[in-house]
């Protein structure tokens, strides 16, 4: 049996890598996120109201919405989990890849682990294309129309906008640099089916991802990212966004020697559970606004 | 004092400071456990089989209108959310919600003495009014900014399509 949702609120962090590596993207969004744990604090940020036995209500009212599988939102959950895991995966090849450049000795992991622009490419746009199936689990297709859709998605704010400021900063900017959706759309292109069924990020959440078939997935990956590529490279220019930048920016927050600057995405990747993180307490805001509103 | 009672109440404070300890470490049961066993109960399901496609109440929403940006949020069995925005700031949430997958959510209009065109009304906690249409749909308007007060709620709320949302079956 998965856990409770109130423990899995409880035990969000408030500090370690993961909150200092998101608190560092405060200067893509000033104010934006708060760092909203506990599952009772969490209802009364939200709801703004204090009668115990109401919170009481709205608490028990989310914890069997969560518990309902048909409503989607444990599958939500998984899907955040399960990118954080495989992204933890990928890091760990791309770190003995890295390995395997600097020590000739050990030359031939090269050739076991995927290049990291590729892998780390593959592993973008997958993320992002979870992004947009685990929206569609916790809220449904809200309203009539695609424009309705895309209104839903525009509205995107606190910690489920910072989750896609950490996506652009730290899978897209950090590891393949500022013009990584050039890289993004031509890797895409050249794309295989085969070579994204090789992808460990995309294996993971393969069963969840529509299209069919790879094929058909491969389209639907290829879609999403052409079709939120605007907004990331908005996101890009407005800030500057540069690798120096943002690794510069962690480096206020999260202690990194010099030396091992190479090392940041995969490092990043291992340590930092931001789909987790922030998509727990996405779960959890839209939770508690539907149970505030059925009781 | 002798060393056997020295030993004795040094063993006895020993004693104290683990069970103190103990009782210190051992989580205390959460206020939900009830409702979290409960709910992972076999057939136990929180939305009705029964319970309306959340699409169904979308056309019975208000529009954007007087300066308020309508966005839907939500979509599931058995409700549907909007939210309003008024120059980019969230105002209100207003949603629709099928009773059926929760009946004491319509039992609790039984002692209403207010009504809006007919139907019984609710304020609920400090920020939010209800409303209880065909003995059925919930519709809430809840407040998210001070500038958004009862009267506002109640005014959105004669804004859905009330008769049309009562015909649905």
């Amino acid at each position: 049996m998965s856990k409770p949702i109130y423990e899995l609120v409880d035990e969000l962090p408030t500090g370690g890598i993961t909150v200092m590596a998101l608190r560092s993207l405060d200067f893509v969004m000033p104010g934006e996120w708060k760092n909203l744990t506990g599952f009772t604090h969490t209802i009364r940020v939200i709801t703004g109201e204090s009668d115990e036995s109401l919170i009481q209500k709205i608490g028990e009212r989310a914890v069997y919405l969560y518990n309902d599988k048909s409503q989607g939102y444990q599958r939500a959950l998984w899907l955040y989990q399960t990118v954080d895991s495989a992204a933890g995966a990928l890091g760990t090849a791309a770190m003995a890849n890295r390995i395997g450049q600097d020590v000739s000795f050990l030359g031939f992991l090269s050739h076991l682990t995927p290049k990291p622009e590729k892998a780390q490419t593959i592993d973008l746009c997958v993320k992002l294309v979870v992004e947009l199936v685990a929206f569609c689990q916790i809220n449904g297709i809200p309203g009539d129309s695609i424009g309705d859709f895309l209104g839903a998605l525009a509205d995107y704010s606190g910690e489920s906008l910072l989750r896609m400021a950490a996506l652009v900063c730290f899978d897209g900017v950090l590891p393949l640099g500022a013009d990584f959706i050039l890289k993004g759309l031509s890797t895409l292109d050249k794309l295989t089916p085969a070579e994204l069924e090789g992808n460990q990020t995309f294996k993971g959440v393969k069963s969840l991802i529509p299209g069919g078939n790879t094929k058909g997935q491969l389209a639907f990956i290829q879609q999403s990212f052409d079709s939120t590529q605007k907004w990331m490279s908005e996101l890009v220019n407005a800030h500057q966004l540069t690798s120096e930048k943002v690794s510069s920016q962690l480096q206020n927050f999260v202690e990194i020697s010099k030396d091992k600057l190479d090392y940041l995405g995969a490092f990043l990747d291992i340590a930092v559970k931001y789909y987790t993180h922030t998509g727990t307490q996405t779960l959890a805001r839209r939770l508690i606004e539907r149970a505030t509103a059925e009781i | 004092m002798n060393l056997t009672t020295l030993r004795k109440i040094s063993f006895g404070l020993c004693l104290t400071l683990l069970l103190f300890l103990a009782s210190c470490s051992a989580k205390a049961p959460s206020r939900f456990e009830q409702a979290q066993q409960d709910s992972t109960q076999n057939k136990v399901s929180a939305v009705a089989p029964k319970a309306e496609q959340g699409g169904q109440f979308n056309p019975f929403f208000p529009p954007s209108q007087f300066g308020y940006e309508r966005v839907f949020v939500q979509e599931k069995q058995g409700f549907a959310e909007a939210k309003l925005k008024r120059d980019g700031k969230d105002v209100a949430m207003l949603s629709i919600s099928d009773t059926i997958s929760l009946p004491s959510a319509a039992q609790k209009y039984q002692g209403s003495a207010t009504f809006i065109a007919g139907y019984p009304t609710l304020e609920i906690g400090s920020t939010q009014t209800g409303i209880l249409v065909a003995e059925r749909y919930q519709i809430k308007a809840i407040s998210r900014d001070p500038s958004f007060g009862q009267a506002e709620r109640q005014a959105w709320i004669q804004r859905f399509d009330l008769e049309g949302l009562a015909q649905l079956k």
